[in-house]
């Protein structure tokens, strides 16, 4: 097993061969055989990790449900291609990065009046008078209340496009290795690194821009 | 170091993974530059706001939810309905028992029909 730091993460480069337990060989075993039961323990046991994923790359409650549902459908459609080459939660959270991206370019491309995110776009909440962290803000982490810092956080996060987006969810969210990620999406690590700062960089200025 | 070399290494810095001489480099730069410690701060603020979103829980029932969409697109084939004790209508024992009864029905009609031909008077 390989060292890991005070969040609990395999310090970058450092590689543990994957072995599936005996308990989650079954599971899938059952799974594969369209056993309602295992998949029901799936759903059980992934389902707060699947949507909290989805909603953090959405940024909306009611897309994330339907989205995160149509997840485990497709688990269900496809168990079959799952090869064991990586665990379980991995492979099922790339299904979810999939879906999110697809559903992402979807709505960008829709770009209806209702907003992405659960609340009003920010342009439509300054013209309504009640643009909340604008005006007298000096540091985030400090005068927003937590609700508001959401809220700019999923903001930010939703400015930016559907690849950035997840690496910033999987790593500094959902706080996931840089292997985890490279498997989840498909990205050698150096990629994933040079992006991630990008990412990062933008929500910085995104963050920087409304709060001064 | 300029600003623009300092600010490609916050992540690693920030991630503790920039170590050595660049690590050296890069503090030395910004021991001198407000810009960059600035910069730094707001970098350190925006992970720090990434951080504290709440993992977000799945709604209630969504699992009966799940199952209602794959019920529907099976068509019914799978997380439909039990029987309190027998499970499921089993339709293949259902189609062979009615096979056997039809084939029993039609071996004793077909004993229990006259044998031989009369013929008319």
């Amino acid at each position: 097993m390989g060292r890991r730091n005070r969040a609990g993460r395999l310090r970058f480069g450092q590689r543990v061969p994957f072995e599936m337990s005996a308990a989650e060989r079954l599971l899938i075993a059952r799974l594969k055989e369209r056993d309602e039961l295992a998949f029901n323990e799936v759903v059980r046991a992934h389902g707060d990790k699947v949507f909290s994923l989805v909603y953090r790359m959405i940024g909306n409650r009611a897309e994330a449900e339907d989205l995160a549902q149509e997840v485990f459908v497709t688990v269900f459609k496809t168990v079959d291609t799952f090869r064991s080459e990586s665990k379980f939660s991995t492979w099922l959270l790339r299904i979810a990065a999939n879906h999110c991206k697809n559903r992402i370019k979807y709505l960008s491309r829709r770009r209806t009046d209702g907003g992405g995110l659960d609340d009003m776009p920010e342009d439509k909440m300054a013209d309504a008078g009640r643009a909340p962290m604008q005006a007298h803000i000096d540091a985030p982490d400090v005068l927003l209340e937590a609700a508001e810092l959401e809220r700019l956080m999923q903001q930010a996060i939703g400015e930016l496009d559907e690849e950035h987006r997840l690496l910033i969810v999987l790593r500094d969210v959902e706080e996931l290795s840089y292997e985890e990620i490279g498997e989840v999406a498909g990205l050698p690590e150096g990629t994933i690194k040079s992006r991630l700062h990008r990412a990062r960089m933008a929500i910085k200025d995104y963050l920087a821009k409304r709060t001064r | 170091m300029d600003h623009q070399g300092a600010a490609e290494l916050f992540s690693d810095y920030v991630d503790g993974e920039l170590a050595g001489p660049g690590k050296a480099e890069l503090e030395s730069h910004l021991s001198v530059c407000i810009q960059c410690r600035t910069d730094l701060a707001e970098f350190r603020q925006a992970l720090g706001g990434l951080g504290q979103l709440k993992h977000a829980p799945a709604p209630a029932g969504f699992l009966p939810q799940i199952q209602r969409q794959i019920f529907e697109r099976s068509r019914g084939r799978f997380f439909g309905k039990r029987w309190k004790l027998f499970g499921r209508i089993p339709f293949e024992w259902v189609s062979l028992v009615m096979i056997v009864a039809m084939l029993v029905y039609y071996i004793v009609q077909l004993r229990g029909a006259p044998t031989g031909v009369q013929l008319a008077p």
